[in-house]
């Protein structure tokens, strides 16, 4: 018989804490446990673990069992824009080398192009602004080590 | 509701026995307070300094400007900023860091008021009433009763930190590990049962945010855990990346979603003349009063207090108010009230904080991480070995305040303009100041992805109602709580009993299985979701 969820926010709530609780405790095997006297690294992690995984194991049978709303609809635009820039600006500042100036006007185009009134005009123009202001305030105002173009050094 | 008050008190009441209980016992011996007076010339000393003025002047402007612009609240921003003050000494560093708190408190009034749009989440009250008055071409007086209760209310709040701090840190000095322990689950458990949403919920929040905070090297063993081969994750995931990705790359995913745009320039009220009426002034005392006094309360208590504080003093002034219909249609008391309320919190809860070294909220949570990246351990001792920093923090917190109302109230026109930048112009550029802000922790980019990944795990919490506060708070206690557990298990032989039977350890724990046992009792249980609910009709 198929279990019908009823409220699926709750569910997928519970099973975050599950699957969570579960990669602590589980991973917390891997270490020495200790005694109480002489705490291991293993020992608060896994009982916190598996609290969590109790405490998800209610959230989700609750869910089950409660009517409740359904969570919105995932905004696939937003999410997968904004956090594909963010993680492009750290591969451009980190293994690829791009230096500050690149990894600017990557994060605000691509993060821009995940709005809902997006123009190529305004992009461009904030870009070029951000780009100029940040690397004078954290480059040269704070001194904060960036490298600026990828042939700089 | 009523109900919900009466647990407060309960709670406040129990706290303090716990705390005369201990008083008796007696204070350490090698610290000689040398007494108010000349700890507060010390304090404005060091706060009149061009530096720390300069610093505490952009504090609350930054803070002011957060607060007007819908989108970004104070977590975020301090989280972005707190490389700006790596270069920093410290004292200007946290004088800015807590303008900008105190200062995004205040803002968030404006844009209520103005536009019917909270800046922060605890001016949702102050849309209600505020804007109705603008509506009605009063803008100008709700803002300046805004300001003026929200000052009254920061005095208050200062004073009584300067009056109450050394007493409790000269408390904290007795507390031994059983005791640290105690307090925090306390703290924890009291953030849950007050903070918004489901409780189960908070709690597992702030145990996932407990773990996550374990990441990294064990201390005693030196054993690197859940790093999964990854170099940069042996000294744990930083407190930075946390914030920012569940409260500045979440949000922003969020209000993208819902298209949520600023206002244009036909919404905004006009503001005439900012002077209220003798009737408005009348009118508003009790209110900012009672508001102070509600605000310092939820200060000093764990969760999101100044939202909560805010709710309380708006249903407070409705249920007492000889003419409750005015409420909503733009009754100088729903906005009077709620701003003094969230004000004093604001200022309170570094109660906590600064004397016994415990975080009772998100962004306290990270004013523990500004001071630990300036080597502060926050705690008791600030007050003995740098009295400097913590009574100059003071003495700026009430100049700060000062200079809200001086600046503010002149500058409303310039906020005004800040209102009308549209959102597709402005969360580009904090996308990139929080990308900046990661990296810059350790240069190293593994924060920035760890940021994304933070970001898609708030994103998704939030949507299945998860609040990220209580996680944030739990992940700067985790390895707070693990040492502090083992440390007492320790002196104890590896007995448990060590946490009930000395008093004040055991009194802490009480008073935290009871607000848990009131909450999930089925009546209050509803109550405390009303209250928490409560769109406030």
């Amino acid at each position: 018989m198929a279990v019908k969820i009823k409220s699926k926010k709750d569910f997928n709530a519970g099973l975050m804490f599950i699957v969570f609780g579960l990669i602590f405790a589980l991973g917390a095997l891997n270490y020495p446990m200790g005694s109480a006297l002489r705490m291991g690294p293993a020992y608060f992690p896994s009982v916190l673990g598996w609290m969590l995984v109790i405490l998800g194991v209610i959230i989700a049978s609750w869910g089950l069992m409660h009517e409740g709303d359904a969570p919105k609809k995932t905004g696939w635009r937003g999410l997968s824009w904004i956090l594909g820039s963010v993680v492009v600006f750290g591969f451009l500042v980190g293994p690829l080398n791009g230096g500050l100036v690149a990894a600017c006007v990557a994060i605000v185009m691509l993060s821009a192009y995940g709005g809902w009134e997006f123009t190529w005009k305004e992009a461009i123009i904030s870009s070029i602004v951000l780009t100029v202001s940040s690397v004078g305030l954290f480059y040269y105002g704070l001194g904060l080590p960036f490298r600026i173009f990828p042939w700089s050094y | 509701m009523k109900k919900l008050f009466l647990a407060c008190a309960l709670f406040v009441g129990l706290a303090a026995a716990s705390l005369a209980l201990a008083q008796v016992q007696g204070t350490p011996a090698d610290y000689q307070d040398p007494g108010l007076f000349k700890n507060l010339i010390l304090g404005f000393t060091v706060a009149l300094g061009w530096q720390n003025l300069m610093y505490c002047f952009i504090g609350v402007f930054l803070g002011t400007m957060i607060g007007v612009l819908p989108g970004i609240g104070p977590v975020a921003t301090i989280a972005m900023l707190l490389p700006i003050t790596f270069n920093l000494p410290p004292i200007p560093a946290l004088i800015m860091l807590a303008g900008i708190y105190y200062g995004a408190s205040y803002g968030g009034s404006t844009t209520a008021i103005l536009v019917n749009l909270p800046g922060e989440s605890s001016s949702v009250v102050t849309c209600i009433d505020g804007y109705q008055m603008g509506r009605q071409g009063r803008a100008g007086p709700a803002l300046a009763i805004a300001a003026i209760g929200s000052f009254f209310a920061g005095t208050v709040g200062t004073i009584l930190i300067a009056l109450f701090g050394p007493p409790l840190a000269e408390l904290a000095f007795e507390f031994g590990a059983a005791e640290y322990f105690s307090m925090m689950v306390l703290g924890l458990v009291a953030a849950c049962v007050l903070a918004s949403g489901s409780l189960i919920k908070a709690i597992a929040m702030i145990i996932l945010g407990l773990l996550l905070g374990l990441v990294g090297t064990d201390v005693n063993s030196g054993m690197a855990r859940y790093s999964f081969g990854i170099s940069e994750l042996t000294d744990g995931i930083g407190f930075i990346s946390v914030a920012l990705g569940m409260f500045g790359f979440a949000e922003i995913i969020g209000n993208l979603e819902q298209k949520q745009s600023n206002a244009d320039e036909s919404q905004i009220s006009k503001v005439h003349s900012l002077m209220p009426t003798r009737d408005d002034i009348m009118r508003s005392i009790g209110p900012i009063l009672r508001g102070t006094a509600i605000g310092t309360v939820f200060g000093i208590l764990p969760g999101s207090h100044t939202v909560i504080a805010a709710f309380s003093s708006y249903t407070l002034e409705k249920k007492i108010s000889k003419t409750p219909e005015r409420f909503g249609k733009g009754a100088i008391e729903g906005v009077a009230g709620p701003e003094s309320a969230n004000n004093a919190a604001a200022q309170t809860c570094f109660i906590p904080l600064l004397t016994l070294g415990i975080p009772t909220g998100a962004v306290m949570a990270l004013m523990v991480g500004a001071m630990t990246i300036q080597g502060i351990a926050p705690g008791p001792q600030v007050m003995t070995q740098k009295p400097d920093l913590f009574w100059g923090m003071i003495a700026s917190m009430w100049i700060g305040n000062g200079m809200l109302v001086i600046l503010n109230l002149p500058l409303i026109g310039l906020w005004v303009k800040f209102l009308t930048i549209p959102y597709r112009l402005l969360y580009p550029g904090i996308c990139l100041f929080c990308c900046i802000g990661a990296y810059s922790l350790n240069n190293s980019p593994m924060e920035v992805y760890l940021a994304a990944g933070f970001g898609l795990f708030g994103y998704y919490a939030v949507k299945w109602g998860c609040e990220p506060a209580p996680l944030l708070l739990g992940f700067v206690l985790g390895p707070l709580m693990e040492e502090n557990l083992r440390r007492a298990l320790l002196i104890s032989r590896g007995d448990v009993s060590i946490f009930v039977t000395r008093p004040i350890s055991a009194g802490m724990l009480l008073v935290s299985a009871f607000l848990l046992f009131l909450v999930l009792l089925p009546f209050i249980r509803k109550k405390r979701e009303e209250v928490l609910k409560e769109e406030v009709v």
